[in-house]
């Protein structure tokens, strides 16, 4: 059967459309063999990867230098936890002892990040001493940190000697007018600085880090969060500059604002991004720059793949009774992480020919339609509609299958009798699929089958097990076939 | 003269490492100020520097309780749009 993957070769072949480039789990391809290499088992930077390996964070920088308007520092919101409320806010030793235990219980983890609750440069001595063991004491563990970037240009000499090869920094702005309506103050050189002249030196420090870094030869990611009437008509510019200075990845994300956040934004009513201008403004963005789309947005303490959080099965109390023998967990790891890049590499070289031979075929002229995948990972369709905290979007057109986003959903299916309130819930999650015209999954039941049909979204547990992609596309397939999909002439295709 | 943290304190660390007289200490249920020590950061800077990167309005008060940042002062939410909004939560 083929597996129709946009992209395969986007390097190779050259030329391909802004629209379609580096959205699929090869988002990486045009990258130079060293920096593959570093991402390639990355769930954070690689696509395909975030479906195999888990990454965690670990909490040792509660302090802040600046103040963003889609933040409270003082109550716990979905964009960060709170030093002493959500998280346990680790000590260095405890963060490493954290990452280890984590590392042996969780085997496909690869990755361990420092992202807050504050900002990890605004707290060097902890962030710093945390990488220094981690890196004589574990490794073969990838080490990342996550920066608004003020302190940046002063980290970078230091953050180079250590096992880091991946720097993401936040920049929502490179106009000091608009970085006033993000961030009400700084704090630098001993004072807090307010407005547009606060603005002006973050975003400068914030592109000398970025120079610096790429001179460096660190991989750098710039997550941008997307603000409506703020920053969404500014970020593409913000992409460009990012990618001529040698940034390989840019994540924009939707703003998260509710007034229940006691956020700036939150409490004055600004409103997020809907999935289509989000969507828009990626694809705007993307040129021939990466665009990141797999984000999570996870907690400053999470742990686990993607999409999952299993923090609470390391606590530090529980970490306490744990007995690690590392070396030996290396090992193990070592073993496990060869087998999930073989099995990776074995189905990229699949998708690689099945791509081919979807070029050879016969285009068809349909419109492209949005679908919903429930999955627990692998690439595949293995997830109860019911038990999904998430969907994948994936879009099938004439031109293949990409990855669009992800869309989190509130859990219906407890499995105990809380049924009275199932309904609102399963209302809830058929709301946020709105757009889509299928949801793919390894079963749904009778009930959500019903309302989902209703909301006009076709049920399909016709491919459990199977990779995503190839069922994606034979489901819009189908569709074509059934005539459920109307032609669209090639000029419309065109400037779609 | 002395500053004050009081119970609004988050405890995100970040005055701590700044105060030039290390009259600052981390406490039960937060970061408090040594009446003894603090010296407003006089002849060291010219703001108080704990509350020049405290995030939190109100929660740093001068020898007066005065808070150094009042509400909206930080975030830049008016008290009545806080309050207003406070108050809508509430209610449901």
């Amino acid at each position: 059967m083929e597996l129709p993957v946009l992209n395969e070769k986007p390097a190779a072949t050259g030329g391909c459309s802004a629209s379609s480039c580096g959205t699929t789990d090869d988002q990486l391809s045009h990258l130079s063999d060293d920096i593959r290499e570093k991402v390639q088992n990355h769930p954070c930077y690689s696509e395909d990867a975030h479906h195999y390996f888990a990454r965690m964070h670990v909490a040792v920088a509660p302090a802040c230098n600046i103040q963003c308007h889609y933040c409270n520092r003082k109550y716990d919101c979905a964009n960060e936890s709170r030093p002493g409320v959500v998280s346990e806010l680790l000590t260095p030793d405890q963060a490493v002892k954290k990452t280890m235990a984590v590392a042996a219980n969780i085997p496909q983890m690869t990755v361990l990040g420092i992202a807050g609750p504050g900002d990890p440069l605004a707290n060097p001595e902890r962030t710093f001493e945390t990488f220094r063991r981690l890196s004589e004491e574990a490794p073969d563990i990838k080490l990342c940190v996550s920066t608004n970037g003020l302190a940046l240009p002063a980290a970078v000499e230091e953050l180079s000697k250590h096992n880091i090869d991946h720097v993401t920094i936040t920049i929502n702005c490179v106009d000091p007018e608009v970085g006033a309506k993000i961030y009400p103050w700084i704090f630098w050189e001993n004072r807090r600085i307010k407005g547009k002249k606060g603005a002006k030196i973050l975003i400068e420090q914030q592109q000398k880090g970025l120079e610096m870094l790429v001179a460096k030869g660190i991989l750098v990611k710039v997550n941008s969060v997307m603000i409506p009437g703020v920053n969404d008509k500014h970020l593409a510019e913000v992409s460009k500059i990012v990618k001529e200075k040698g940034a390989f990845l840019h994540n924009v994300m939707p703003l998260i604002a509710e007034a229940e956040h006691g956020t700036f934004y939150g409490v004055m009513g600004q409103r997020g991004p809907n999935p289509e201008e989000l969507q828009a403004l990626q694809d705007s963005c993307s040129g021939d720059m990466n665009m990141m789309r797999h984000c999570r947005q996870c907690r400053a303490d999470a742990v686990g793949m993607l999409g999952e959080d299993r923090g609470d099965e390391f606590t530090m109390d529980k970490i306490e009774t744990m007995e690690i023998d590392y070396q030996a967990a290396m090992e193990k790891r070592k073993v496990i992480h060869q087998a999930i890049t073989e099995e990776m590499n074995s189905k990229r070289a699949a998708k690689a020919t099945a791509a081919e031979q979807f070029a050879a075929e016969e285009k068809l002229t349909t419109r492209p339609v949005l679908m919903a995948v429930a999955t627990s990972g692998q690439g595949l369709i293995n997830m109860h509609f019911g038990h999904a905290k998430e969907f994948l979007i994936y879009e099938a057109s004439p031109e293949g299958v990409r990855f669009i986003s992800h869309r989190k959903t509130e859990l219906y299916c407890s499995g105990d009798s809380a049924c009275g309130e199932a309904e609102t819930a399963l209302q809830r999650t058929i709301r946020t699929l709105e757009g889509c015209e299928a949801v793919l999954c390894s079963k749904v039941g009778y009930e959500p089958w019903d309302m989902l049909e209703q909301a006009g979204i076709a049920p399909n547990g016709e491919h459990a097990m199977e990779p995503i992609e190839e069922a994606v596309m034979a489901v819009y397939k189908e569709m074509a076939a059934a005539g459920k999909l109307e032609e669209v002439s090639d000029q419309q295709r065109a400037s779609a | 003269m002395s500053l004050k943290i009081i119970e609004s304190c988050v405890n995100c660390y970040a005055c701590e490492p700044l105060c030039p007289s290390k009259a600052i200490y981390m406490s039960k249920t937060h970061f408090k100020i040594n009446a003894k020590k603090c010296t407003e950061c006089e002849d060291d800077f010219a703001e108080p520097q704990c509350a020049s990167i405290c995030p939190i309005e109100g929660a740093i008060l001068d020898a007066l309780n005065v808070p150094l940042n009042p509400p909206g002062s930080l975030t830049g939410i008016p008290p009545e749009r806080m309050a207003e909004v406070m108050a809508e939560l509430q209610a449901h």
